[in-house]
């Protein structure tokens, strides 16, 4: 499904991804790892098609097509999604007319007609309850005055409502209770189908307790250091980073 | 380009017609030595100017024959309101009527009741001088007007001069709904529009002021609101595709205990300008003024928004909020904001705020991280700046048309 080669990334001149190799098949669900700076986010970004970085070298495929090509917009549309470790407020456009416009776009690529007004809703209904998202946010403005929790939990809740193929976790579990982990490792885990796969970026292990991952890398100056299975992130939760910092220094 | 010293503002004058309205004689006069005095257009050295530019107004020929048959008035009962409609300042028709509500044609107002005492500046002394009719409507004690009142201000053709002076009275308990529509296509045409509200005691004036003519031509246009005891005035300012729009809207709350409300929404593209002057007076204690204005410029556009804020010594507990916020879309926009506070009473709430940047660009890859178009993410962003003001708009279709303007080939 995804396939990036040597990819080298930099922002501003400066190299964050230094020859990054990774591979993801439907069904799968992998983690990344690695200590603060290492390119966790970066990889998040460049992958949504981030317009601040310049990819220097090597590739990503995205079922088999060249990611790197597409506008932002067309590589959601192709099915990846971005859940975003600090989702953006935008006053005055409502939660819902932001919802119908994007899935009517992606459909529309898709060659499907837009979805009438009453399957719209119930599509809202259905997956606003899997993330228990109360129902009231749906028509309030995307994001304003959402608590953390909430913010994360709209993220599924949209992550849900476009249905990807390949969906990227950046730091969902960030300032979350453990409540509002659960729920929205839940979320995450009942979307989880033979077709797609996740991405799940993150600094603690804890999410791995809920969503449990069949690989985990781990991610330290720019490259995938080491990669395992779930015990991994188990590994580095208990000696933290600085063993993989002196294996790479 | 003329020499400033020959008397700009007196030869452009000169090309108008005298006023058919019966304004008081001392105002007549006393515009007309305005005029003499002032001689030439303001600079941008005067305070009032400073953004604006006059100089393009000499350029101006304008037709001194009317091409217009005499007003063609019709009163014909309607449930949709009462509609008022000019064309290129000729008064053509008035559909509907109301109990209690008194539509004439300004020519019709006798002197003693025009009440507006004071002409400041050389557009309303040159509307003074110069007005060729207008509409008077007065709204009786406690008659709340069910439906909108309309009054259509249509344009069109070439080298128009269009001055009109309305009047609108509403009597102690009085409520209604006014919607003021510019619209319309001219060329090298010129516009002055005054249009004075009283608002009697325990009154409730609610206004849409749509601003949506074409053409390259120059339109100034002034409201002066005078507000008595408790009562409440909002008004939306809403401007779109305007070559050259100079807006004064100055509102005197009188009394004690007024609510004022003053929003405002203006987009700008290529070379057009919108200047936005407002003056909130609150001459009386326990009153409320409220005003947001947001401007969205694109191409070449500039604005201007001014707010100035009098709080007279007398008006105690003022409550007195502005804000004004503005987006810039391309790099040759800009815009001049400058708040004004004058405050003289001691035991007064008031702020102002004025900001001014670009679209959020962490909100445009937000919305197309989701799948959707640069463009169509451009336009939520800006529906979504606007709603606050354009949300105010209460009437469905009048809503719906303002919300037409806001498309990204527009902005």
């Amino acid at each position: 499904m995804l396939k990036i080669k040597n990819l080298h990334a930099s922002i501003d001149g400066k190299a964050i991804l230094k020859g990054l190799n990774l591979e993801i098949n439907p069904g799968e669900v992998h983690a990344i790892m690695g200590p603060n700076g290492a390119g966790k986010s970066t990889l998040a970004s460049v992958l949504a098609g981030h317009e601040s970085y310049e990819i220097t070298e090597g590739e990503i495929l995205f079922e088999g097509k060249d990611l790197t090509a597409l506008p932002i917009e067309d590589r959601a549309r192709e099915g990846l999604f971005l859940a975003f470790q600090y989702p953006v407020e935008i006053p005055g456009v409502s939660n819902v007319n932001f919802l119908k416009t994007a899935l009517n776009e992606i459909r529309e690529y898709a060659g499907l007609k837009p979805l009438s007004a009453k399957d719209f809703l119930q599509l809202v209904k259905e997956k606003s309850a899997l993330v228990e998202l109360d129902s009231s946010l749906a028509t309030r403005s995307v994001n304003e005055g959402f608590s953390g929790g909430e913010k994360k939990r709209n993220e599924i809740f949209q992550m849900a409502m476009l249905n990807p193929k390949l969906a990227i976790l950046d730091e969902t579990d960030s300032g979350l209770d453990i409540d509002a982990l659960r729920i929205v490792a839940s979320g995450v885990n009942a979307l989880k189908t033979k077709e797609n796969a996740t991405l799940v970026i993150t600094h603690y292990q804890r999410l791995l307790d809920y969503i449990v991952p069949d690989f985990v890398h781990v991610l330290f100056d720019g490259r995938i250091v080491k990669t395992g299975g779930k015990d991994l992130a188990l590994e580095l939760e208990e000696k933290g980073y600085d063993w993989i910092k002196a294996e790479h220094a | 380009m003329k020499n400033e010293g020959r008397g700009s503002l007196i030869e452009f004058q000169q090309q108008l017609v005298p006023t058919n309205l019966q304004l008081p004689d001392s105002i007549l006069s006393k515009a007309n030595q305005d005029i003499q005095r002032l001689a030439d257009f303001p600079t941008t050295k005067s305070e009032d100017f400073r953004y604006t530019r006059l100089i393009r107004l000499n350029k101006l020929q304008l037709q001194t024959e009317k091409s217009f048959a005499p007003p063609l008035v019709n009163i014909a009962p309607t449930t949709e309101g009462i509609q008022i409609v000019f064309e290129n300042g000729q008064l053509v028709s008035v559909v509907g009527q109301h109990e209690g509500v008194t539509v004439q044609s300004a020519q019709d107002v006798p002197q003693s009741q025009w009440l507006a005492c004071e002409y400041k500046g050389f557009v309303q002394a040159m509307n003074a001088v110069n007005a060729q009719g207008g509409v008077s409507i007065e709204i009786s004690k406690q008659v709340a007007v069910p439906t909108s009142i309309t009054i259509i201000q249509r344009w069109s053709g070439k080298s128009q001069a269009v001055l009109l002076h309305h009047q609108i009275v509403l009597h102690p308990f009085a409520s209604a709904h006014i919607e003021w529509i510019h619209e319309g296509r001219a060329e090298e045409s010129f516009q002055n529009l005054l249009l004075d509200c009283f608002l009697a005691e325990g009154s409730q004036l609610k206004m849409d002021k749509l601003q949506t003519q074409e053409g390259n031509s120059f339109s100034f246009c002034t409201e002066r609101i005078y507000q008595k005891k408790q009562s409440s005035f909002a008004i939306n300012t809403l401007t779109f595709n305007a070559f050259f729009t100079r807006n004064d809207l100055e509102i005197f709350g009188q009394e004690e205990g007024t609510e004022s409300k003053m929003y405002g929404v203006f987009m700008g593209e290529e070379n057009n300008h919108i200047d936005n002057h407002t003056t909130m007076n609150h001459m009386a204690p326990h009153s409320t003024s409220n005003e947001l204005y947001k401007g969205v410029l694109k191409g070449k556009a500039s604005g201007v928004f001014y707010g100035k804020i009098n709080v007279f010594k007398d008006a105690q507990k003022t409550n007195a909020f502005q804000s004004n916020r503005n987006l810039l879309l391309s790099d040759d926009a800009s815009v001049n904001a400058k708040p004004a506070l004058e405050i003289y009473a001691d035991d007064v709430k008031c702020s102002h705020g004025s900001t001014t940047g670009q679209l959020d660009e962490k909100a445009l890859f937000y919305l197309r991280s989701r799948g959707i178009s640069q463009d169509r993410a451009v336009q939520l962003l800006l529906e979504g700046f606007l709603s606050e003001v354009i949300n105010e708009v209460k009437n469905e279709s009048l809503r719906n048309r303002v919300k037409a303007y806001v498309s990204v080939e527009k902005a």
